[in-house]
């Protein structure tokens, strides 16, 4: 093959300014400004471009689309790196680098193309046979023998390497809203979009390519499509060009992909690098065209051979003829205006038609050309040229006696093939509708569902040029009321196509090939079959055939004909698997957007915030909130910071921001019958003024959160909710209320955010109260009791204070709106400096918790019952609540359920982690006895300390020798198993 | 991708909205025998076809919605709030 610019057309001159440079493999050459890689390629006689997946054939250029499962090369450098990028596609840009890939040490001479003469142990199945072991003894039998082949496998097959560095680009989101979404720019396409938009409506068209026109582009002159752009402007149609629709999906929504052109991406421009677009459309019109097939022969994956399309594009919109010497071999008329136009730019062209008869039409039209015709012909071989790695000579076959017969040599340095057309119907099989064999044209078609998701053009089946357009005009004649009955003829061709899907001869050996991107021959179809591999999806995954990037655009069909042989039945029999998304690939960056990193998640940050900040605390994610963790003094540590916090707290005095609690403020006449439901226990004697902890069940019985509830009036209560699950009770309370008990005047207020909350707590928290609160008799001993909540003045500012404890020491939590809260907790702080006075984190917080064995999330897990947690007593038996009745099933009463205990270590020195096992000593084997929550060192106590859950709880193992067992640490220690109130268990510090 | 017309909110993405149950369960009351809280809390129709649902939107006005939706095709063809009585007040006001 021999490419060549044709000099003076007019679309792309060779003057200066049109002139580009690009690199490919690091040499620098010149293009025509418009060029795709692929053409800027073939312009240069560069046509050997990769090597195959897993014979490291040399692969050239194989289409002008996004079918290509030849051209894929890498573009850009360093961070910029993008594999596997269809080289047909990706427009040129000045200074763009390019590579080969998957070929080493170069693409002319590849060490992994001795696969190719090993071939026969590749073949389909090899893997899956490898795992099996090597006949006759099944040597290897199991993971050895596929550990030594992976070796080299790895090394050899595989794609483009992408970049291991962080992608430097942005990418953006958006959504668009429109009447009508078209997608494809051909001449239906764009026929579509006028009128549509003459009825009135709002329209977007889509387009894949860089340039609008479709198969217009292909075509020798441009003046009909420049006539429908002007329409299209002057109408304001939004045009998006590089612009893939990916996937469709429900409710007439289309995933939409734009790429920005290379040159955009190198320089530092912060234009995002694709746009992720979600467009929802009433209704959507598939133009998306068909594409060329080709079939099976020995050797049709060598450079050199084309789709016949192919080479109408490299003409007609690059100006490049392949080569003065094309031979076409087709089975249908689609082929003949291709010829003609290569004969006109100065080729010798000699047509091998699969068919016996063509029309008279056909035949007056290439009367007048010196076009070699040969009917009922075809390849049966290619053979590579002398010093070359592309096409030098053909094996011809002649049809006679219904069968096909060899026929002579010819030589030949461009081969074309069009065996027939396949509709583009993958959008409307992602959505399902229903997709047909359609035997006279031997293609799939689907029609959509005529009402909102059309198919016009040739993704309908329709071959004539005229044939697309009125398609496109049809759409919009009818009453929108009624179901669209398209009336526009399938097909369209004088003769009809002849079907070809393989030629071999018993004594002509070699490799043809059905997906060439995959490497899959037509042997390895007819495996597949002969080791029962017969239906589609079975066929697929055994021969990965339409399993690469290009997911079988030109391969799937030859795969299903030779299924359909080998079984004896029709295509439609064998069927087809269903088209998933993407259409063709896209990048994971334009799914992740902006939400990348610290946009990954929403960041809730509490009031107090910024003073934790200056106050040098380390943060931890907590869900979505950022929880102040410990705050080091000088270079302190984690576990020094807070082991200091808790002995602080205990000893004086400590403050913690408590913020992340949910607050649920319940109104209503009926509030506190809702309260009663909602909690196990009872709340209707609660005197205003008062809190109370409450136990929530779900509707199962099991235990759903816990937290104190406070009186504020008599119809006003303030719930308070774990952290963890602030959202589902909140979105619980309103489901009972709006949709199971309609009938409760209640309303429901979620108010986590208007207040700060900050909890005080050691034995000089009162003593802290006094000075800052305006009325410091408010908040004595006997005005506010343990459990109890005021409405006090602080700076002038109406906060409340609560005495609740979760330390286990004399506490309060003051909770502050949500404007003053950093004033204020500066101001509490600075007052904080007259007693011995620390701040604590998370950290300190869960290490007095777990002293006290009051329970987080860690317990409350979803699997246990309120009696397992130790507090059966909180569950009321004189009145109705949620999970009253399922609580009491059987197997949640049994008396041997894990149940809440503490855990000491024997030996004091000993340390150990959360989620190791407990067992009884001698029984380390088999299903445990228990299991270890939390664990933090006590200063309390002055050991490690834990609670967890344990078979029949502190009776049950009373008397028995129990071991933790951490096998992956191979920690292994006596414990004992002790009440979970390990610290202070009577309480009395709480009452300072 | 489907959308939901919430009656206050007007038609919003599915994103905005969270599912809730299978709407024809019929809770038992608190006290009922646990055979009935049995069937409410753990039998499902997982209807194939047409259903009513309970919806919530989440990230919306919070209401929970009574959505009839087809299993299948994902088709909605009705959405109406789940309280009765705010059900007969937006009649009113409309
Ligand atoms: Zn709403």
């Amino acid at each position: 093959m021999n490419p060549l610019r044709k000099k003076n057309q007019s679309r792309t001159d060779n003057v200066e300014e049109n002139v580009i440079f690009f690199f490919w493999n690091n040499k620098k050459y010149f293009a025509n400004k418009g060029d795709s890689i692929a053409a800027g390629l073939l312009a240069n006689n560069q046509y050997v471009i990769g090597r195959s997946f897993k014979y490291h054939r040399p692969r050239g250029i194989m289409s002008a689309g996004v079918e290509e499962a030849g051209a894929l090369v890498t573009i850009g450098n360093g961070a910029y790196t993008e594999a596997n990028v269809r080289a047909t596609t990706t427009e040129l840009t000045q200074g763009l680098s390019v590579y080969s890939q998957n070929a080493w040490p170069s693409v002319k001479f590849d060490i992994g193309s001795i696969l190719n003469v090993l071939g026969r142990f590749f073949a389909a199945g090899f893997y899956y046979k490898m795992f099996m072991g090597i006949p006759p003894f099944e040597w290897g039998r199991g993971t050895k023998i596929w550990m030594f082949f992976e070796y080299f496998i790895r090394k050899a097959a595989g794609l483009g390497q992408s970049s291991r560095l962080p992608d430097p680009d942005c990418y953006e989101h958006m959504h668009t809203h429109t009447d009508v979404l078209v997608i494809g720019t051909g001449p239906a396409g764009l026929q579509a979009a006028i009128s549509a938009t003459e009825e009135g409506k709002d329209v977007l068209i889509v387009e894949q390519d860089y340039a609008i026109g479709g198969s217009y582009l292909s075509q020798p002159d441009t003046v009909e499509l420049e006539t429908q752009i002007e329409v299209l402007k002057k109408l304001r149609v939004t045009i998006l060009t590089r612009t893939t629709a990916f996937g469709l999906y429900d409710d007439k929504t289309v995933g939409l992909v734009q790429v920005m052109p290379a040159k955009e991406y190198k320089t530092s421009s912060k234009k995002p690098r694709q746009q992720f677009n979600i467009c929802r459309a009433e209704k959507i019109i598939l133009a998306t065209g068909a594409i060329e097939r080709s079939y099976a022969f020995i050797n049709n994956d060598l450079p050199g051979i084309m789709s016949v399309s192919a080479a109408r594009t490299y003409l007609n919109r690059y100006n490049l003829l392949l080569s003065k010497n094309i031979v076409i071999s087709t089975n249908n008329d689609s082929a003949y205006e291709t010829a003609i136009e290569l004969e006109n730019a100065g080729a010798t062209i000699t047509i091998l038609d699969a068919r016996e008869q063509i029309g008279n039409k056909l035949l007056r039209q290439i009367a007048g050309s010196r076009i070699n015709l040969h009917l009922g012909s075809g390849v049966v071989k290619a053979e590579k040229g002398l010093n070359t790695s592309s096409i030098g000579k053909i094996k011809l076959v002649e049809f006679a006696n219904n069968k096909w017969r060899y026929a002579g040599n010819l030589s030949c340095d461009c081969l074309l093939i069009s065996a027939g057309w396949s509709p583009v119907i993958h959008l409307a099989s992602h959505q399902g509708y229903p997709i047909n064999w359609n035997e006279e044209n031997a293609c799939f078609l689907s029609s959509g569902d005529n009402k909102s998701i059309f198919l016009i053009g040739s993704a309908r089946g329709i071959w004539t040029k005229a044939g697309c357009i009125q398609s496109a005009k049809e759409i919009f004649q009818y009453n929108s009321r009624k179901k669209h009955k398209p009336s526009t003829v399938i097909g369209g061709w004088e003769t009809p196509l002849a079907p070809l899907y393989e030629i071999c001869l018993h004594n002509i050996k070699g490799k043809a090939f059905v997906d060439p991107q995959h490497d899959v021959t037509s042997s390895d179809i007819r495996l597949a079959y002969q080791e029962g591999f017969i239906s589609v999806e079975h066929m697929k995954r055994y021969t990965t055939l339409g399993m690469a990037t290009d997911q079988g655009k030109m391969g799937n069909i030859i795969g299903l004909a030779l299924m359909a042989e080998a079984l004896n039945c029709s295509i439609s029999e064998v069927g087809v698997t269903r088209f998933r998304p993407p259409y063709t690939s896209i990048s994971l960056g334009a799914l992740a957007g902006r939400n990348r990193q610290s946009h990954f998640k929403p960041i809730r940050r509490t009031p107090f915030n910024n003073f934790s900040i200056q106050n040098k605390g380390v943060m931890i994610n907590a869900g979505l909130w950022q929880r102040p963790w410990y705050y080091p003094m000088e270079s302190e540590s984690l576990e020094a910071a807070y082991i200091r916090e808790a002995t602080v707290t205990r000893r004086s005095l400590g403050i913690c921001d408590v913020s992340s609690l949910g607050k649920i403020i319940i109104q209503g006449p009926d509030s506190t019958e809702f309260i009663n439901r909602v909690y196990t226990n009872p709340f209707s004697k609660l005197p205003v003024g008062k809190a109370r902890y409450g136990i929530m069940l779900r509707d199962d019985g099991l235990v759903f959160d816990d937290g104190t509830t406070w009186r504020l009036s008599e119809n006003c209560y303030l719930m308070t909710t774990t952290t963890d699950n602030a959202s589902s009770v909140m979105a619980r309370l309103e489901e009972l209320l709006q949709v199971r008990w309609p009938d409760l005047s209640v309303q429901v207020t979620s108010v986590t955010e208007q207040w700060g909350g900050c909890a005080l707590a050691g034995p000089n928290s009162r003593n802290l109260l006094t000075k800052i609160i305006d009325d410091p008799s408010e908040i004595s001993n006997e005005s506010l009791p343990f459990m109890g909540i005021k409405q006090v003045l602080m700076q002038n500012v109406p906060c409340y204070v609560a005495r609740i404890s979760f330390s286990g020491e004399l506490a309060y939590e003051i909770y502050i709106p949500s404007d003053y809260a950093q004033s204020m907790m500066e101001f509490i702080w600075e007052n904080g400096q007259k007693f011995e006075c620390c701040l604590y984190g998370l950290e300190a917080l869960g290490t007095m918790r777990i002293e006290k064995g009051h329970l987080t999330n860690s317990e409350i897990d979803g699997r246990v019952t309120i009696q397992d947690i130790g507090l059966s007593k909180m569950a009321s038996s004189n009145k109705d609540y949620i999970g009253k009745v399922l609580k009491n099933r059987e197997k949640l009463t049994d008396s041997d359920r894990p149940q809440l205990v503490g855990i000491f270590p024997k030996d004091k020195n000993k340390t150990f982690k959360a989620g190791a096992l407990l067992n009884e000593a001698g029984y380390l084997n088999g299903h445990p006895l228990g299991w270890v929550t939390s664990v933090t060192y006590s200063p309390a106590l002055g050991h490690w300390i834990a609670l967890g859950f344990i078979t029949g709880g502190l009776a049950y193992v009373k008397d028995k020798n129990i071991v933790l067992s951490d096998e992956l640490r191979s920690n292994f220690l006596d414990v004992e198993i002790v009440s979970p109130q390990m610290y202070d268990p009577e309480g009395l510090r709480l009452h300072g | 991708m489907i959308q939901i017309e919430c009656p206050f909110c007007g038609k919003r993405d599915q994103s905005e909205f969270s599912y809730g149950r299978e709407s024809q369960i019929t809770f038992p009351a608190l006290n009922a025998d646990e055979n009935s809280w049995y069937d409410a809390v753990f039998l499902r129709k997982n209807t194939y076809g047409r259903q009513i649902e309970t919806w919530q939107h989440t990230h919306g006005c919070r209401s929970w919605l009574l959505v009839e939706r087809d299993t299948v095709t994902h088709k909605i063809f009705s959405v109406k709030l789940a309280h009765t009585d705010w059900q007969k007040q937006i009649k009113k006001t409309t």
